[in-house]
């Protein structure tokens, strides 16, 4: 609990006395974490559990995400990793044992699209801004990511917002709230960044009184825009080409070539056309949508995801046939123009097409409900549980490049697991316990729920000779 | 309502007249249909500038949610004219009823939102469609209804998870109008009206905290503690007028000498003054609502709470005093300084202290969403058949209409919905959905562009 009282935001309330602690099992086995070195806090004495301890979630419904639902199976998690799954695993002596009884287990949900914790989300200034990286923005504290924790999310593709054609670079990370920020980002991650069409990038919803005009205003010079950069940074890595080749082919007593101007925007879009950076581009209308996958196609490159792509349903075909991913809004619409066409079957009808769909907060409110949203695609649209499930959890994995490691309950991945009181679709659905690489990161027994609060309220308020609440 | 049924034929796949079912049995085949078409009560509506016709019909074979009594396994609800004329496993049906078979559906009452702007904005950038905020901070006559767009694509959407009535109110200034009780359904916003004036919005100052929250869009921001007692002396100064116009006008009621220049927006406070019609205040802190009750107490007026996401710390005080509290929008995120979960725990909180609670989504294109704001909070502590309650009976409580809609009983506007489970959970579809006893069939600007692009043939390869 201890922690709390040292995050920035955490001021009023969650304080000493609160002995809920006390009633958490789990808590009594798991020594405390060592303190991280140089993070500035408190010590952690929330039980985050040692790496290399053994644990064992027991008894629970497994919603794998990958291969189906497993009844009373258990998962066995070693150094981190998922070691063992069924319903004949044996736990080893000394393992800590998570009683699953009741419990649904999934894995651990991924949000295709954050901004969150972040210092600033728009370099807005200029309409290409590939040099900028949202990572220097990010905050490691913020308490959103705590409250994110609670809602079974354990990692998020936090991106730089949609102000500009070609924005900053993203930073996929854990939630591994409480820790320094290094040890939040997701190392293997491929890195990423963010484009966007529309009317974000042509500045039309908020007219800022005697703000400058800013090229471009159309759709059209959006494309424009996107096609002379990447001719640019098509020019610019043939010259670097030239200049490597002109290096390795150097001979003794030749004279040194001097090397191009390092241009750290195009370097970043060399990335792109060489496919190691994965273009994650806001999007609304079809039309538009088509228009930068054709960009994309001539250029040599592959459209990650189209982020938001609410009228993806009009081209899914397209889409899938261009290796795209889709990530969306569940049920969002109607707050502009160009989201008069955003239907809630939109995920269903691309899935159906084989888009690989995901599921997005988009927002630090909805990312705390992310799986009831998940559930949404079962009503609009008849996504069955499983994808509707793969939706917050594997496809995003996919769509960012990190189905290898998360994003289902398989052996060999990353334990990133959330625990729910009841099915996660279902409305009696709460969490938990979420963990990440096995470490246990939100447990609602020691956590500051309302609840904790109106009983450490109750037994002040009685200490002082008045019972009541009020 | 009958334009909708013009336009969709197909959805009334399933719905066979009684009295032509054996007909259709006996004869089997198109004849048959056509012979069916011709004799339901379907083909008198579908003649256009034919009088109304009183439909008669029954969801038989179903489990029943009445909420105000214990639910009925296979059972029938009849409807005729309008109105719930039986319910019960022994419901007899009329001649010549529509029957829809129930089995192994449920019947629930419509369900009511409790706080929207629906029909007054359309598409949220486009200022255009907006008609939810007027100028000024005290507008006390200006009405949601009057400037409801009965044919808003937004009324259809919202249907599609069972929704059959809404308070629609204007936002901003500090009072911001007059909220409407509406059917989401009707040819025009009088026929759409359950209650032209519903209560009074009034925006409570609320100082310091975090400003800006979701739900009536009014003032909304956190201002200094000075500035909200100004904005209370205003406030105060409004209302004061208000009694004195009110109490003037009550004594030249009784023939008292003198003269009045009819003022209108003192005019629209008079109901308020008298304590006949309701205030809803804006105000979700503790410091808010407290304010408020003693704002009410101290001008004798009847009080709402909406928004409250901070009630649970006056639970008991709100249920003593009988105050009820819209709870709302669900979807929304907790002030910095709060426990994670006050915002979904808030509800069940307030419901198992015994205060009447119902809740709202905010918003216009939100508002489909309020079975499944409701199932945030069941799973932080709100007992399921209370969560129904708070969005069927207790708001037909709340706002004074109890004896016509909120639960499914004999006697009762026939506003009602069949679905295949529970209404607040997402996997559950809802089937055939009933406003004044019409069937509304469940077809809107999403499931038409769904159907079309659906079957979108493949495009070519290029």
């Amino acid at each position: 609990m201890k922690r709390f009282q040292s995050r920035r935001a955490y001021v009023a309330w969650p304080v000493c006395g609160l002995a809920l602690a006390a009633s958490a099992a789990f808590a009594q086995q798991i020594p405390p974490a060592p303190q991280p070195a140089g993070s500035g806090t408190a010590p952690l004495t929330m039980p985050i559990p040692p790496a290399g301890k053994l644990v064992a979630i027991t008894n629970a419904t497994i919603l794998t995400a990958s291969h189906g639902t497993i009844e009373k199976g258990t998962i066995l998690i070693r150094d981190g990793k998922i070691a063992e799954i069924g319903t004949n695993v044996p736990v080893p002596a000394g393992a800590v044992v998570i009683d699953g009884t009741g419990k649904f287990v999934t894995p651990g949900i991924i949000d295709a699209h954050s901004h969150s914790s972040l210092e600033g989300i728009n370099e807005g200034t200029e309409s290409v801004t590939a040099m900028v990286d949202i990572g220097d923005a990010f905050r490691e504290d913020g308490l959103t990511l705590y409250r994110q924790l609670a809602g079974g999310v354990t990692a998020a593709n936090v991106l730089h917002g949609s102000a500009n054609t070609i924005g900053g670079k993203n930073l996929t990370v854990k939630l591994k709230w409480g820790l320094p920020v290094d040890s939040m980002r997701f190392e293997k991650a491929p890195p990423g960044i963010k484009f966007a069409l529309g009317e974000n990038v042509r500045q039309t919803n908020n007219p800022a009184p005697g703000r400058t005009p800013r090229y471009p205003r159309t759709r059209m010079g959006v494309e424009e825009l996107l096609r002379e950069r990447f001719t640019t940074a098509r020019d610019y890595q043939a010259e670097w080409a030239a200049y490597n080749k002109a290096r390795s082919a150097l001979k003794k007593g030749d004279a040194e070539p001097i090397p191009p101007r390092k241009d750290l925007e195009l370097d970043a879009l060399v990335e792109v056309l060489e496919g190691k950076r994965l273009v994650h581009a806001h999007s609304y209308r079809s039309d538009e949508m088509l228009m930068l996958l054709k960009v994309a196609r001539d250029f040599g490159f592959r459209v990650a995801t189209l982020q938001h792509g609410l009228e993806g349903y009009k081209i899914a075909d397209e889409i899938a046939a261009a290796g795209t991913g889709v990530s969306t809004f569940a049920d969002e619409w109607a707050y502009k123009l160009e989201a008069w066409d955003a239907i809630p079957f939109n995920a269903s009808l691309m899935a159906e097409r084989g888009v690989k769909v995901t599921v997005n907060s988009d927002s630090d409110e909805r990312a705390r409900r992310l799986y009831q949203d998940a559930a949404k695609m079962m009503h609009y649209g008849n996504t069955s549980e499983e994808e509707a499930l793969r939706m917050i959890t594997l496809n995003a994995a996919w769509q960012l490049g990190i189905d290898k490691y998360t994003g289902s309950i398989d052996v060999g991945k990353d334990a990133d697991i959330a625990i729910f009181t009841a099915h996660p679709f279902s409305p009696a659905a709460r969490v938990d316990m979420t963990l990440i690489d096995g470490r246990l990161f939100f447990d609602r027994k020691t956590a500051p729920t309302l609840a904790a609060l109106m009983q450490l309220m109750r037994r002040t308020r009685a200490a002082m000779g008045n019972g009541g609440v009020n | 309502m009958r334009r909708l049924l013009l336009r969709v034929a197909s959805a009334w796949a399933g719905v066979i007249p009684l009295a032509a079912m054996a007909a259709l049995a006996a004869a089997g085949g198109i004849a048959a249909l056509a012979a069916l078409a011709a004799t339901s009560p379907l083909a008198a509506q579908m003649t256009p500038g034919a009088p109304k016709p009183a439909p008669a019909y029954v969801i038989r074979n179903a489990t029943i949610v009445p909420v105000t009594a214990a639910r009925i396994n296979n059972g029938n609800v009849v409807m005729q004219g309008g109105r719930i004329t039986a319910v019960g496993p022994n419901a007899a049906v009329p001649a010549g009823a529509t029957v829809i078979d129930g089995t192994g559906l449920f019947v629930y009452p419509g369900l009511i939102n409790s706080g929207t702007y629906i029909g007054l904005d359309e598409i949220g950038s486009v200022p255009g469609g907006n008609d939810r905020t007027e100028l000024g901070e005290f507008n006390p006559h200006d009405v949601a209804l009057s400037a409801v767009n009965p044919h808003s694509e937004l009324i259809p959407v919202a249907r599609y998870n069972g929704l059959t009535s809404a308070i629609t109110a204007p936002t901003g200034g500090l009072i911001s109008g007059q909220a409407s009780l509406v059917d989401l359904s009707g040819w025009t916003g009088d026929e759409m009206a359950v209650k032209r004036s519903a209560g009074l919005v009034v925006n409570y100052p609320r100082a310091g905290g975090r400003g800006g929250r979701g739900g009536g869009g009014g003032r909304g921001g956190a201002q200094s503690a000075e500035d909200v007692n100004e904005t209370l002396r205003h406030l105060r100064e409004y209302f004061a007028n208000a009694k004195a116009y009110s109490d003037v006008k009550a004594k030249l009621a009784t023939g008292a000498p003198g003269k009045q220049k009819t003022d209108l927006a003192m005019e629209a406070m008079v109901p308020v003054m008298r304590g006949e019609s309701p205030v809803i205040f804006e105000a979700g802190t503790v410091a808010q609502i407290r304010g408020a009750l003693a704002f009410a107490d101290s001008f004798k007026l009847k009080p709402i709470i909406r928004g409250g996401h901070e009630a649970w710390q006056l639970a008991d005080t709100l249920a003593a005093r009988k105050v009820p509290v819209i709870v709302g929008p669900i979807y929304a995120a907790p002030d910095p300084e709060a426990p994670y979960d006050e915002i979904y725990a808030n509800p069940g909180v307030l419901a198992k202290a015994g205060v009447t609670i119902a809740f709202q989504t905010g918003g216009a294109s939100s508002i489909r969403d309020l079975p499944f704001e409701v199932a945030l909070t069941v799973g932080f502590g709100l007992d399921p058949d209370d969560a129904i309650k708070a969005i069927t009976i207790n708001p037909a409580q709340i706002w004074g209409v109890a004896d016509r809609l909120g639960s499914i009983e004999t006697g009762k506007v026939a506003n009602l919905f069949v679905t295949t489970g529970d209404p607040l959970d997402p996997r559950s579809h809802v089937r055939y959905l009933f406003i004044r006893g019409e069937q509304v069939p469940l077809v809107d600007r999403h499931t038409k562009l769904y159907e079309e692009f659906r079957a979108r043939p493949k495009p070519p390869k290029r």
